[in-house]
């Protein structure tokens, strides 16, 4: 008798630390193939700018994170699954993907810029562009600035950002388009990336870049989304932001309020 | 080079979930070839007819569609089914669970045609004076079947294998981290992908020497009094 209620109040107690601890826990979907963003220390740990502001919005929501790795091409398909609760994986906020999730404010948004050879002999304008092979990530926003921006370029595909600094380098590619920050850190400052520089200013368009970088979460999520975007406000204020992104970046990488969409750097 | 020595524990711990997966999709492989070549040649209709389907859907789907639809799919169906039922909140199915069993089915295929075609080269006769000596079936499996059959599947076996091993590389799109996974992670992390891919390639191809040699060994041991002429 007196086995059985001690028995049966440690089953109760363990499913209700289980269920407390349930509800407190958030796994977070993420890259760790973008740097600066996120990648992969020789150890297996993960680190970079999206990594430590998912810890530092957890810290600020008090809450218990597991960052789930997630390849990219799945990212949407496994939140749905709902592998995870939200990703943190430098996700631009457009209006098609809006259709599939939700997203938080945005966390950051840098402009995207042409990047070719020091002596390419042609403009980054629309018409120096005119017939030259421009390499883009699939699926990434830059896809469609491009085919928006330059129809008469040929707009050439890939899976990986780093596919297309590849081919830009093998000469299979004239120019590519993608996010500044990522060309300046991942390719520019690098040694074969010394003879290529930006062409042309930034290009900043809210149908296809959309408001910036935000955090996803499943449709319907409005109770994550908001205190996930809560937290970026509460990170911002405190200072924590700015410490994390002095870590990796030069200048504040957030962009102009949410407010102004549209500014230019 | 250095640089695979330092993320030689990334490298290390992508291999052996590689050599897991591979090994266990195998023995899943081994049990579906098994019973798929039973059905093929058994002489119930209903057999015939589930062990050809198994084997024309199975080898007519690409691995890779198939490995999608199981783990997101799959996922998003137990998703729905224990929502409707409200049995469960959230029952995950791993990575690793979901790989090795989608490519033990998918080579359980392959295996299926590669025991049907070394049992069917067994001459008939040497089954027929065991059955008209008397001797049972199960000892007519193990001294008749077994040994003729493992002689003969080997050529195909050694095949199916390596593509299995290979294959286990499609679980990196699931993210799985297996070698490839690993590879292209630390590749992409330090900016140089090429390096890491090599080593990759190098890996996988000791793996393939190994079981190369183990195989031969196996080849060699069931030949044992054969004349090769």
């Amino acid at each position: 008798m007196i086995r059985r209620t001690f028995l049966a109040s440690v089953a109760a107690l363990a499913t209700l630390s289980g269920a407390a601890f349930a509800a407190d826990a958030l796994r977070i979907g993420v890259e760790g193939a973008y740097p600066p963003f996120s990648f992969k220390g020789s150890d297996g740990t993960l680190s970079g700018f999206d990594i430590e502001i998912a810890n530092a919005l957890c810290a600020q929501m008090q809450r218990d994170c597991t960052l789930v790795e997630q390849e990219w091409d799945g990212m949407i398909p496994a939140l749905k699954a709902r592998k995870f609760d939200a990703i943190v994986a430098s996700m631009s906020i457009t209006e098609e993907r809006k259709r599939q999730i939700d997203f938080s404010e945005k966390y950051y948004k840098t402009p995207a810029r042409v990047v070719a050879s020091k002596d390419a002999g042609f403009e980054g304008t629309v018409e120096g562009l005119a017939g030259k092979r421009i390499g883009v990530q699939r699926g990434a926003t830059h896809q469609c600035y491009a085919e928006k921006t330059f129809p008469d370029a040929e707009i050439v595909l890939y899976s990986t950002q780093e596919e297309v600094f590849r081919d830009l380098i093998l000469g299979r590619i004239d120019a590519q388009l993608s996010d500044r920050l990522i060309a300046q850190e991942s390719f520019l400052s690098t040694d074969e990336g010394a003879d290529y520089g930006f062409l042309g200013g930034d290009h900043l368009d809210v149908e296809c870049y959309g408001e910036g970088v935000g955090i996803a979460v499943r449709k319907g999520d409005e109770e994550l989304r908001d205190a996930l975007s809560a937290a970026i406000t509460a990170i911002r204020e405190n200072g924590t932001y700015a410490e994390i992104n002095a870590k990796y970046f030069p200048f504040d990488i957030y962009g102009e309020r949410p407010a102004s969409a549209d500014a230019t750097n | 080079m250095d640089l695979i020595l330092e993320y030689r524990s990334q490298l290390v711990a992508g291999t052996i979930m590689t050599i897991q997966l591979a090994l266990v999709s195998l023995v899943i492989s081994l049990i579906f070839g098994l019973l798929g070549a039973w059905g093929k040649l058994s002489s119930s209709r209903a057999a015939l007819r589930l062990a050809g389907a198994y084997t024309t859907i199975v080898r007519g789907v690409p691995d890779l569609v198939l490995i999608l639809l199981v783990f997101f799919g799959g996922q998003v169906t137990i998703n729905a089914v224990g929502a409707a039922t409200g049995l469960w909140d959230y029952v995950e199915i791993s990575k690793f669970v979901a790989g090795a069993a989608t490519i033990g089915v998918i080579f359980g295929a392959y295996f299926t045609e590669t025991f049907r075609g070394a049992i069917m080269a067994i001459p008939r006769g040497q089954i027929e004076a065991g059955i008209s000596c008397g001797m049972p079936k199960q000892l007519i499996f193990c001294h008749i079947i077994w040994p003729q059959m493992v002689r003969y599947a080997i050529p195909g076996f050694t095949n199916n294998w390596l593509v299995q091993l290979k294959t286990t590389a499609l679980v990196s799109v699931i993210g799985l981290q297996d070698l490839v996974y690993n590879a292209f992670t630390a590749g992409r992390s330090t900016g140089q992908l090429f390096t890491f891919m090599a080593a990759a390639f190098v890996i996988y191809l000791v793996l393939t020497a190994i079981s190369d040699l183990a195989l031969r060994a196996l080849d060699r041991r069931y030949s044992r009094g054969v004349v090769r002429t």
